[in-house]
């Protein structure tokens, strides 16, 4: 009857770089197939190069595309006459898109060496694919249908991932916390679709905001609520971000890099595509108070975010919770970009949102590093736990270095690229006490405030995962015998660690790209000349030269050395026991732990720590004859015993109320079925 | 043709038929023996059958009579002849065993057809020939619904089901003059192997309970 049930249409664009596009997706698509036909275990890592190949091709693609400022690619597939899902990539979607294949390239790298000691490699190397694949989907997706088709597709893909260590209890709870929250997030975001539709009629985006241009700012407000909570969900803004430190930890480092570097990005670029592309688009009306939710909620995930941070000993936790951060200081520009909008000071908001913008790319980049390299420090030294570490510079040396690097990175340091984004956002924000009414200036200002303690705080939290795990005395056995990663994973972390150094240095290049993105006020960002020259940011507000700071800090550092060189030489090296307390040797134990480390930062917000610490004692014979002591600290998890405990309590107990309904009995369910035809003839008649 | 066509009209044998269908239902959900509610079964699916070739010749409408002839091949040979194996092969006893007793149950049945009867003639507005036939049919639904319920063994709960499809496939060629053929042999086929994956049900169930009552079920719900 229905002659063409599925076909596939390409428009004629696709044989500019979009050709390219198809290639990678070629290869993708048999590397997912080879890992489930290969005949060999062994053979198993070349089809990590498929997938490495793929990426680099769709990343030089996506960089193409911004750069020749066209769109690579548009199809539709027809899945019915009524029903097509389009799939079309524009500068906002090909700088996801680029994001994403720089992380995948290097993942897919690292996973080359990383697989041997995953329990189950083909089905994580099949669904790693799957994973990248959906990501794909959903950063090209060009109508809300196939936006979340691809998008459930990635939720689910990246549960399976979660819970694929089928043996460890600890993982599947953090899959199932993660189901229910990430479900939660997309109803929101089926809602916010929803509405957008019935005022429309038009499920693509474009139509979505040409239909919505016209609309009533309470509806608008209802569509950003609803995206708003919903892609934040999946962003991991704070009081929703309870899933992410746990089920990033629980997945395989190759999939936590992408899910921390990549996936989280997803929630910001709906909510970046729902709030500038949909409800805004050019000459749009915005409500300050958005800008205002969204800078409020960044400020408050990236400090809390932080503060956890800080107390974890679980390094991947520990990055887990740094995301929430940064995620926090992306939407910190975003909001700040809002706010600009509202009040029409476009060259403002375009310095806000490329500082979002740059964040997002960087965040990607040395978040992936750090989740790659806590993988090596987890193949080398058989342990997640910082208080088992220590020492591993020296037995690990090339991880240890990159990790430092990206240590530097995330903690904003020049002449790294976190640097570059950190102060960008902290230029919009600080330039935001030029908006009209006093309440945006005092909260922009705030926002600021916040960035300054975030900052300060991710320097002491990185200094101790850097510190306590690669210096010192090893702590472990297991530290003491760890072992350097292999090639694979070392390259894939150095090619992301030489990125880092790259923006960091010559920022001209990314601010290019930002600058092909549609939205008012970027394109003065790009006309920042190329890489050697000072960077001057937004019409003249204030700029800096990267070249001359590392100039300039290569030269401090060739002066310490000389001054070190000429007068440490003079010295005399004695070597004394006085502050050993007496013992000969140092050992491990007299070290500085994580815990100690962070004691000084519990004290100082206990309020909101509300740490607990237990000490036990037991007696061979009271009161004088101790047999041992036992000492427990940990902080009070508050969101989860004040927030969501009592909320899942509740759910609970609501089910089992309605369970009643559900006796068992066959008759009563049949009676069911028969009082709602009864029900129906009534209604109909 | 044209003489019965004529007898078709003056007698109303269409009415009388599914009038008849109704009362082999009502039969069914007040009998007592298993037995019984096969023979009910039978008698509705002939009357079926019947109805179907004398819409075929009222109407004349070819292709019913195919699937009248499938109608019989099915419907009254069969599945009777294989629900006749399965009761011999579970050896349940012959009582069917109602939560009501019969007078309950008839009286339920009476008011479940005069609630159709009320509500429906304001719904939908089928003139001609088929005028009735639609309140039968989905009386006959009902009905055999109700049945269900009443029943604790779940031999019985097959048959109601068996009945309630013969409603369905009532009101189905009631409204549409006859359904096209494949979609009426696909229907049909679908009652077979409906009948068939139930028979192997019922023996598993008798297996892992010991009965096929279906109390013991509940044990099931975690």
């Amino acid at each position: 009857m229905c002659e063409s049930d599925f076909y596939f249409f390409i428009h004629k664009e696709v044989f500019g770089t979009g050709i390219l596009l198809l290639i990678s997706l070629a290869f993708f698509i048999s590397g997912a197939v080879f890992f489930t036909v290969a005949p060999k275990k062994a053979s198993l890592h070349y089809c990590y190069v498929l997938y490495a190949a793929g990426a680099g091709l769709s990343a030089f693609s996506f960089a193409e595309a911004l750069y020749g400022g066209g769109a690579p690619m548009a199809f539709t597939l027809q899945i019915s006459p009524a029903l097509s899902m389009g799939f079309r990539s524009g500068p906002l979607q090909d700088f996801f898109g680029l994001l994403l294949s720089v992380a995948a390239f290097a993942a897919s790298v690292y996973s080359a060496g990383y697989m041997k000691n995953t329990p189950a490699p083909r089905f994580q190397g099949l669904f790693y694919g799957l994973f990248i694949l959906s990501m794909g989907a959903v950063f090209i997706s060009g109508d809300a249908l196939s936006f979340l088709i691809s998008w459930e597709a990635m939720s689910l893909v990246s549960y399976f991932l979660v819970v694929s260590d089928t043996e460890n209890e600890t993982s599947q709870n953090a899959g199932l916390t993660y189901a229910t929250m990430t479900h939660i997030g997309t109803s929101f975001i089926i809602g916010a679709f929803m509405l957008a539709f019935s005022a429309t009629g038009s499920l693509e985006f474009t139509g979505m905001a040409a239909g919505l241009a016209g609309k009533s700012m309470a509806l608008k407000s209802a569509i950003f609520i609803l995206a708003f909570i919903g892609f934040g969900m999946k962003a991991g803004i704070f009081p929703l971000h309870i899933w992410l430190p746990k089920a990033h930890p629980a997945a395989p480092s190759n999939v936590s890099a992408l899910m921390s570097g990549v996936m989280i990005k997803a929630g910001i670029y709906g909510i970046m595509l729902m709030c500038l592309g949909v409800l805004g688009g050019p000459g749009a009306h915005y409500s300050t108070w958005w800008g205002v939710v969204i800078l409020a909620t960044g400020a408050v995930s990236s400090v809390m975010g932080v503060l956890y941070a800080l107390m974890e000993q679980d390094l991947k936790r520990l990055l887990a919770y740094s995301s929430v951060e940064n995620i926090g200081i992306i939407l910190l520009g975003t909001g700040a970009a809002v706010v600009f909008y509202s009040f029409g000071q476009t060259a403002l908001a375009g310095l806000a949102l490329a500082a979002a913008l740059y964040h997002t790319m960087n965040h990607a980049i040395f978040k992936s590093l750090l989740f790659l390299g806590s993988g090596s420090v987890m193949h080398g030294a058989h342990s997640k736990n910082l208080e088992e570490m220590g020492g591993l510079l020296k037995r690990m040396p090339y991880t240890g270095l990159f990790f430092l690097m990206g240590s530097v990175a995330i903690c904003a340091l020049p002449p790294f690229n976190g640097f570059v984004s950190e102060w960008l956002t902290f230029q919009a924000l600080i330039l935001g006490s030029s908006t009209p009414p006093a309440y945006t200036r005092v909260i922009t200002l705030l926002g600021g405030a916040a960035l300054a303690l975030t900052g300060a705080l991710a320097a002491a939290a990185f200094v101790k995962a850097f510190g306590v795990a690669f210096l010192g005395l090893p702590r472990s056995g297991k530290a003491r015998q760890a072992k350097e990663a292999g090639f694979p994973m070392t390259a894939a972390m150095g090619f992301l660690a030489a990125l880092c150094l790259l923006l960091g240095v010559a920022p001209g290049f990314l601010l290019r790209l930002i600058s092909a993105l549609p939205f008012e006020g970027l394109k003065e960002m790009g006309t920042a000349a190329p890489i050697h020259s000072p960077v001057i940011i937004a019409g003249g507000f204030t700029g800096f030269w990267p070249a001359a700071i590392l100039v300039s800090m290569l030269l401090g550092l060739a002066i310490i050395l000389a001054l070190a060189g000429t007068l440490g030489r003079k010295r005399k090296i004695t070597y004394a026991d006085s502050w050993d307390c007496g013992i000969k040797a140092l050992t491990p134990r007299m070290q500085y732990t994580a815990t100690a480390f962070t004691k000084p930062l519990r004290v100082i917000f206990k309020t909101l720590y509300m740490p607990r610490k237990e000490v036990r004692i037991s007696f061979k014979l009271k009161p004088l004859f101790v047999s041992g002591i036992t000492y427990h600290s940990d902080i009070t998890p508050f969101l989860e015993n004040y927030l969501y405990r009592p909320f899942t309590a509740f759910v609970g107990k609501a089910a089992m109320k309605i369970r009643h309904l559900q006796s068992g009995k066959l008759p009563l369910y049949l009676g069911y079925i028969m009082l709602t035809l009864i029900g129906l003839l009534l209604a109909w008649a | 043709m044209p003489l019965i066509k004529r007898w078709i009209e003056i007698f109303g044998a269409i009415d009388f038929i599914s009038v008849g269908m109704l009362l082999s239902v009502v039969a069914m959900s007040s009998s007592k023996r298993i037995e019984s509610c096969l023979k009910a079964y039978v008698i509705n699916s002939w009357l079926l059958a019947l109805l179907m070739a004398a819409f075929a010749v009222y109407l004349s409408i070819p292709h019913l009579y195919i699937a009248a002839f499938f109608t019989i091949a099915g419907k009254c040979v069969l599945i009777p002849y294989f629900l006749r194996k399965v009761i011999g092969e579970l050896k349940v006893t012959r009582e069917v065993e109602p939560y009501l007793s019969t007078p309950v149950s008839l009286i339920i049945s009476f008011a479940l057809v005069v609630l159709v009867y009320s509500f429906i003639a304001g719904g939908i507005f089928v003139a001609g020939a088929a005028r009735n036939v639609l309140k039968i049919s989905v009386s006959i639904i009902l009905i055999s619904l109700f049945t269900m319920m009443n029943r604790k063994k779940a031999v019985t709960q097959v048959m109601g089901l068996l009945f309630m499809e013969n409603g369905l496939f009532l009101a189905g060629f009631s409204l549409t003059y006859g359904m096209p053929t494949i979609i009426e042999l696909g229907v049909l086929f679908d009652m077979m192997m409906g009948v068939m994956i139930l028979g192997v049900f019922l023996t598993q169930i008798k297996k892992s309970f010991v009965s096929v009552d279906l109390d013991k079920l509940t044990s099931l719900k975690g």
